[in-house]
């Protein structure tokens, strides 16, 4: 059987200053920066990017026509995801599998978001809500299901009600979450946040609470990824793809849940995790209390619920207790999410989160540095994972 | 609140060549879903082909109506301006009898007093002489 392990490595991450942008500004700007900073801190020339790969297109992102042509790239191998979030973990694969078949020596993953274009997010018309079968969030505009919260908010409501749980319960995953976002001078949260004040917050979709929704404000990364003989001649430590699984789809899978949960049309027996959820272990060749830190898609609070349950950290249903007491906050048992995550530090779709599982193998973070990281998880509740090691 | 004349109209739903028979079934107070000849199961979301077994040999059959509350949200964002006058209200997932789950709003309850396995039934809010949008109230 084939494996991607340590056959590509991460040799280059840039992030713009995250903050609020307006419309007007072309997510090109934020995108700009991010690539000058990638290519500086990945020690190579902008003519040796032969290769992009774009998550998230216009409206609100860019394409990859446009981004090569505006940055006077020359590119032999391009692609691009779904205008959506989620699917960086796969554009990651992507870039490592290019690279390993010579098909680009120098693949730049390239997202920038400025959500300010994408007015508010669920409005009727948007891409997402048109399809006969409902939309990826189970967008019904007649309904009036038209925004994405809707999605993990049915989910959030199944979960307590199957588990006993509450939103008391999931303002400590806010709270812990926050606690690393106030070690980051990236993160565009600046204030600690309580339990109190969580459950006091305006509900936006109920059961869901307003900090229980993540930071759509804008930003832009990059992570440029090339095999392992150029990543030993780079500036820093390469940081390796030890292992990654994709991301699942099917009958079994509903967004905002978990396998098994009972949404849409999930089987609330299914069992979780299975075999195929737990392949990323195998394939780095390490198992899961080896792992140092734990990063997920943290759009809404609840899904860093999903996501435990779904890798086995917990049994199902347990998630709610495992989060408890600053067991996923800085210095806890697993620290989840160490930059604040799109809860605290920026919604990126995720690729802040590959930027941070990078600084933290290189030992670049400072106060919320982890002592010894070695081993980093990517993994979601839909599935995917990536594991990092330095 | 936004004047009556600054609110739009609803969105309809999308029909297309295999959800129109469901559409054709709500407007004479049905409430349809595919089932497949082959395998003998019943599907949601409408599609094509039976999901089941890939079949693409099915009809439309007319079910109860009838199902419980499986999960259950209040917007009380406004997203769409067309919901201005009905901010806080519900959007449900009801798993129906027969199986398969399907979204709706749940009408006369309040909101508060909805919960998880709630026995509803289906009842039709006619919109235009094409579209009749369907519901679920307590039973
Ligand atoms: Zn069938």
């Amino acid at each position: 059987m084939g494996t991607m392990r340590d056959r590509a490595a991460i040799i280059g991450v840039g992030n713009n200053q995250y903050g609020k942008m307006t419309a007007a500004v072309s997510p090109l700007v934020p995108l700009a920066a991010a690539f000058k900073n990638a290519l500086a801190d990945a020690g190579i020339q902008r003519d040796e990017v032969d290769g992009i790969l774009v998550n998230i297109g216009t409206p609100f992102g860019v394409d990859y026509d446009q981004v090569s042509e505006a940055f006077g790239l020359d590119i032999r191998f391009s692609d691009q995801t779904w205008t959506h979030g989620r699917q960086m973990s796969g554009v990651l694969a992507h870039a490592a599998m290019a690279v390993d078949a010579g098909l680009a020596n120098y693949v730049a993953c390239v997202c920038s978001i400025n959500w300010a274009r994408a007015g508010t997010v669920g409005d009727h018309g948007q891409f997402q809500d048109d399809r006969e079968i409902g939309g990826a969030h189970f967008e019904h505009p007649y309904y009036g299901m038209t925004s994405p919260g809707g999605a993990w908010a049915m989910a959030a409501r199944k979960y307590f009600d199957r588990y006993g749980a509450t939103s008391a319960d999931l303002a400590e995953v806010c709270v812990s979450i926050r606690e690393h976002a106030l070690r980051n001078p990236l993160a565009v949260m600046k204030k600690p946040l309580t339990v109190a004040e969580h459950q006091a917050s305006r509900y936006v979709c109920e059961p869901l609470h307003l900090y229980d929704y993540c930071q759509t404000i804008g930003g832009a990364c990059v992570v440029i990824v090339t095999t392992p003989e150029r990543a030993r001649n780079g500036p820093h430590k390469p940081i390796y793809i030890a292992g990654h699984q994709g991301m699942c789809a099917g009958r079994a899978e509903a967004t905002g849940a978990r396998p098994g949960l009972g949404i849409h049309q999930q089987d609330e027996s299914y069992p979780v995790p299975r075999e195929r959820d737990l392949l990323v272990y195998k394939m780095a060749g390490v198992e899961r209390s080896d792992i140092d830190a734990f990063y997920t898609y943290d759009a809404m609070s609840s899904i860093v619920w999903m996501a435990l349950e779904r890798f086995g950290f917990c049994k199902p249903g347990e998630a709610w207790q495992f989060t408890k007491g600053g067991r996923i906050g800085p210095g806890g048992e697993l620290p989840v999410n160490t930059h604040g995550g799109l809860l605290s530090e920026a919604h990126v779709s995720g690729w802040n989160h590959i930027i941070e599982m990078v600084r933290q193998l290189r030992g670049e973070c400072g106060e919320r540095q982890l002592p010894n990281a070695e081993l980093l998880q990517w993994g979601t509740n839909r599935g995917d994972s990536l594991i990092l090691r330095n | 609140m936004t004047a009556q004349q600054d609110i739009p109209a609803k969105p309809l739903p999308a029909i297309s060549d295999f959800n129109r028979p469901f559409w054709e079934g709500t407007r004479v107070n049905e409430f349809r879903m595919q089932r497949c000849n082959h395998c003998k199961k019943l599907w949601a979301p409408n599609g094509p082909v039976c999901p089941h077994c890939f079949s693409d040999d099915y009809h439309w059959e007319k079910l109860s109506g009838k199902g419980k509350i499986a999960s259950w949200v209040v917007f009380h964002k406004l997203y769409h301006k067309a919901f201005a006058n009905e901010i806080p209200y519900n959007v449900a997932f009801v798993e129906l009898e027969e199986g398969p789950r399907v979204i709706a709003n749940i009408v006369g309850v309040d909101n508060k007093d909805i919960r998880i396995g709630m026995p509803v039934e289906a009842v039709f809010e006619k919109i235009n002489e094409i579209v009749t949008v369907p519901k679920f109230k307590p039973r």
